[in-house]
């Protein structure tokens, strides 16, 4: 660790004393929990961030690939997402102390006392400049030219932003469009400082908005061109210090930590504990784990580890908090090349996999076995489907007899020695691959090579050396066999469209899905139709209209497509992943607990403004 | 030629090799241990995996200390960590085999030719030499493994050895240089012997024992490099690999933070430390061999 030493004594000294004098002052402790003020009395909160790994030199500018910025801290957001499934709109409130939508948009309530850590005020100007520069960055718009009116629930388009006076702002939807998730996306958009940024924005930067959002498909095209190209400026753009709303602003960054102060001027300052935040670097799992076993980190974000290692940290004084995770460990399939463009075999090797025994293995504090194949989490799926819909899926348990006859159905033969062949007489074999640092994916993998070589389909495990190659490879149809996260929710049209959305050829325009087989994203290559019950459907158009179709009424589309995975696996899901947490209840108290999911969904930060994370 | 036979005969008959080389083992403890680690390896390697059948995993035994059943105990997937190191010894041996040997082919031939010819023959073998010395061996391997296969000895053999092969064509090049100076390589010249016989029969034999010294070192840093390419997990999965194990007790496993996966750790690296021990206490009766100052003192 680069921090140097003598800092880490100022630390010890510091958080000592605080101990020391919260345990000589029980009376006015006990006083600051019940008002349940902070003020800056807490110390120094020391965490990491799993999200955002410290990057020597980068900028503090939130757009950056790897910004020295935190969400949460020094980040900031109008309200941060619940992470609800039931309401994939519901939000906790940041800089946007209420809101109401509309037809036509969003009208918030800004904070009373809103300010930036510089002690000048947030205003419509900062909205404003943030959510242009959004359309620079990918998160707003283009999606809705040539008189489209639905959208896929990713993308906001805002075609005005108006000071209505007294920290009330107007936030005017495109004309025509009609996005469900538009006021999640608008209020968790990240708001930056007018005065830093609105000097790296053309002054036509609106006009440019507008040509996007026009019916001319050139111009529009143009438009975007020029915007995505000005993001790039912006994403470079380094600013002299950090002007924050958050919490916390930026004091130093070094190779080894960000030092974050407690930013006097937050509009909830005195509901905010920590004096200080440090946020450590970190190279891998096993350094957390280190942090943790010395009892260095108030609270340590969700990192794969063993069983061993989960009890050492508990001996160490962690509690465990559990959150929920939309988020599913699967192996998926490139369906061009054979055999696993058939059916059976894809069931075949759903039945000779126990994910029970992978899932021990390869994520056994942070992983629970799924149930079966659906395209969603365990959890979810069953808060969706009917018992009867259920009842019809297909659990996959364990079976090799039956994975064997589905071979033998499909033309494979076994030869004498165990060996499965394939139907033009060539031995079985398989790479299942995996990304180098993913240590659950490579502990899985041995399972699965294990089982399936014991049933006599030779797989070996091969290891890719970083996510980004896996990502080029798997889209240029290297791989056939390999590890792919699914069931990305909760909003449950991004979990299909994790599945028959891009990766399978699918593109949404105008919220009508069309298939491709030969895009060049496409790796799955999925059929653009299956039969399931007897009736024909197109998972991805299905998925499609997931995106454009209320919460309320999404069962029966939902239970078609979940239907479709379970029969077809296009992927096999493995394991549902837990968003497994830890804090330590030695300097600091009132963590949020298990069971407390819209906190829980967002980093320590928010917890704080909310008035949690009390100092001892 | 029949002089030059004599004459290395009676080279020979004053100190036969294998005589030779047993004072030379047996003089010192030290080297007998070496030897006897050295093939104790090599055994292991060869008729280890004979002993045992695919690898089994139990999910329900992860990291389990050791016990009857598992002497070493068990890893990540409650596979017997004794049956992987045994198993794993034969990549290692065989990978740090091939590497010699093609280190040897490479640079024991440009050494001798080198040094012998002189002249524009050596510059241009030397400037040769020199670029493969300045390739960085591991960054190249960590490059190499992201379009290759490093899954067969084969490869990562020659690999390792096409660019470990600088470090000893230098040595056998200025050793050639010292002989081809000597009497005998004059008479064999003056006898008008072909350079073929002079650089096979003549000048080999005695740059041989210094060829496999320098090899023998350069073994040691071939096993550290494979296995450290393993370590990072930049080369095909495999459970017995050595360098995985130790990847996997470190990064997977928490070898550093908890003592349940400390053999697992442990195994493979006392393995490397125990071989390279015994190559370097082994090294010590090859440099006495070699060193006729050394062969005089005794």
């Amino acid at each position: 660790m680069s921090r140097p030493k003598p800092l880490v004594a100022a630390i010890a000294v510091a958080a000592v004393a605080a101990t020391a004098l919260s345990a000589c002052s029980s009376s006015s402790s006990s006083a600051k929990k019940t008002n349940g003020g902070g003020g800056g009395t807490g110390g120094v909160f020391t965490s990491i961030d799993a999200n955002n790994k410290i990057t020597a030199g980068a900028p503090m500018n939130p757009y950056n690939a790897s910004p020295n910025m935190f969400k949460g801290y020094n980040w900031m957001q109008l309200a941060f997402t619940k992470n609800d499934p039931s309401d994939p709109n519901a939000v906790l409130p940041g800089l946007a102390a209420s809101w109401t939508s509309s037809d036509s948009g969003l009208t918030i309530q800004l904070q009373p006392n809103a300010k930036w850590s510089d002690g000048t005020p947030v205003t419509a100007a900062d909205i404003k400049t943030s959510l242009a520069i959004a359309y620079t960055q990918g998160t707003a718009g283009p999606v809705a030219s040539a008189g489209g009116t639905v959208v896929a629930g990713s993308n906001f388009e805002v075609s005005d932003v108006k000071d209505l006076g007294g920290g009330k702002i107007e936030i005017d939807q495109q004309p025509g469009v009609k996005n469900l998730y538009f006021q999640r996306l608008v209020l968790t958009a990240t708001i930056v400082n007018d005065k830093v940024y609105a000097g790296q924005l053309p002054a036509d930067i609106w006009t440019q908005i507008a040509a996007v959002q026009g019916t001319d498909p050139a111009a529009a095209s143009a438009a975007a061109d020029k915007l995505a190209a000005e993001g790039k400026t912006i994403a470079a753009f380094s600013p002299a210090k950090d002007v924050s709303a958050g919490p916390f602003v930026e004091t130093r960054v070094n190779p080894g930590e960000a030092l974050l102060d407690r930013n006097q001027y937050f509009y909830a300052a005195n509901k905010i504990s920590p004096k200080q935040v440090i946020l450590r670097s970190y190279s891998g799992n096993q350094q957390i784990w280190g942090y943790m076993n010395g009892g260095e980190l108030d609270y340590a974000p969700y990192t794969s580890m063993p069983t061993n290692i989960l009890n050492q940290v508990l001996k160490a004084g962690y509690t465990r908090i559990d959150a929920p995770s939309y988020v599913s460990a699967s192996i998926a399939f490139n369906e061009k090349q054979a055999p696993y463009n058939l059916t059976p075999v894809r069931q075949a090797l759903a039945y000779v996999i126990d994910r029970d025994a992978v899932t021990k293995v390869g994520e056994p504090v942070g992983g629970i076995t799924a149930p079966t194949t659906t395209g969603l989490v365990g959890s979810q799926s069953d808060s969706i489907l009917s018992a009867d819909q259920k009842a019809a899926l297909n659990p996959y348990s364990p079976d090799p007899a039956k994975a064997a006859s589905l071979l033998q159905g499909a033309g494979f033969t076994k030869d004498s020695s165990g060996q499965w062949h394939l139907p033009n007489g060539q031995q079985w074999k398989i790479t299942l691959q995996t990304v180098n640092g993913f240590s659950d994916w490579i502990a899985a993998s041995t399972i699965v090579a294990n089982e399936l070589t014991a049933f006599g389909i030779q797989t070996t495990a091969a290891i890719t050396a970083d996510f980004a190659t896996y990502q080029k490879e798997m889209a240029a149809g290297k791989y056939a066999v390999g590890w792919w996260l699914v069931a990305l929710g909760p909003q449950t049209d991004m979990a299909y469209a994790r599945i028959y959305g891009s990766a399978d050829g699918y593109s949404v325009t105008n919220g009508q899905a069309a298939h491709d087989d030969n895009a060049a994203t496409n790796w799955e290559h999925t059929p653009a139709s299956y039969t399931v019950n007897g009736q024909s459907i197109d998972p991805g158009q299905l998925a499609a209209q997931l995106s454009t179709t209320p919460v309320s009424a999404q069962q029966p589309i939902i239970a078609q497509l979940a239907a479709a995975t379970n029969q077809e696996l296009p992927v096999i899901q493995i394991w549902n992943y837990t968003h497994v947490m830890f804090d330590l209840d030695k300097r600091f108290t009132n963590y949020p607990k298990t069971g407390q999911d819209d906190l829980l969904a967002n980093p320590p930060g928010v917890w704080m403004m909310q008035g949690y994370v009390q100092g001892k | 030629m029949a002089a030059t036979a004599t004459l290395a005969a009676s080279v020979r008959s004053r100190r036969p090799a294998l005589t030779a080389f047993r004072k030379a083992v047996t003089r010192k403890p030290g080297r007998i241990i070496g030897l006897a680690i050295i093939v104790f390896f090599v055994l292991l390697a060869i008729c280890g995996p004979w002993f045992y059948g695919r690898l089994a995993v139990d999910p329900n035994s992860l990291y389990a200390a050791p016990s009857a059943k598992h002497w070493l105990g068990t890893d990540f997937a409650g596979s017997d960590v004794l049956q992987e190191v045994v198993t794993g010894a034969r990549y290692v041996l065989a990978t740090a085999a091939l590497s010699a040997l093609f280190t040897s082919l490479f640079g024991v031939t440009i050494g001798l030719v080198a040094g012998y010819q002189r002249g524009l023959t050596d510059s241009a073998l030397m400037r040769l030499t020199d670029f493969v010395l300045t390739i960085p061996g591991l960054p190249l391997l960590i490059i190499l493994s992201t379009v290759w296969n490093f899954g067969s000895p084969w490869k990562m053999g020659l690999i390792l050895g096409v660019t470990g092969w600088g470090g000893v064509a230098r040595a056998v090049r200025s050793q050639a240089l010292s002989l081809r100076e000597r009497g005998f390589l004059e008479a064999a010249r003056g006898l008008g012997l072909s350079r073929r016989h002079i650089l096979l029969k003549e000048m080999l034999p005695n740059v041989a024992p210094y060829a496999a010294m320098q090899l023998m070192l350069s073994m040691i840093a071939f096993i550290g490099a494979e296995v450290g390419l393993f370590f990072l997990g930049l080369v095909p999965f495999s459970s017995t690999n050595w360098g995985v194990m130790l990847n996997q007790a470190v990064f997977s496993g928490g070898a550093m933070e908890t003592p349940s996966a400390l053999i697992y750790l442990l195994a493979p690296l006392v393995c490397i430390l125990v071989l390279t021990l015994g190559i370097v206490l082994f090294l010590d009766a090859i440099d006495e061999l070699f060193n006729p100052r050394l062969r005089e003192r005794v």
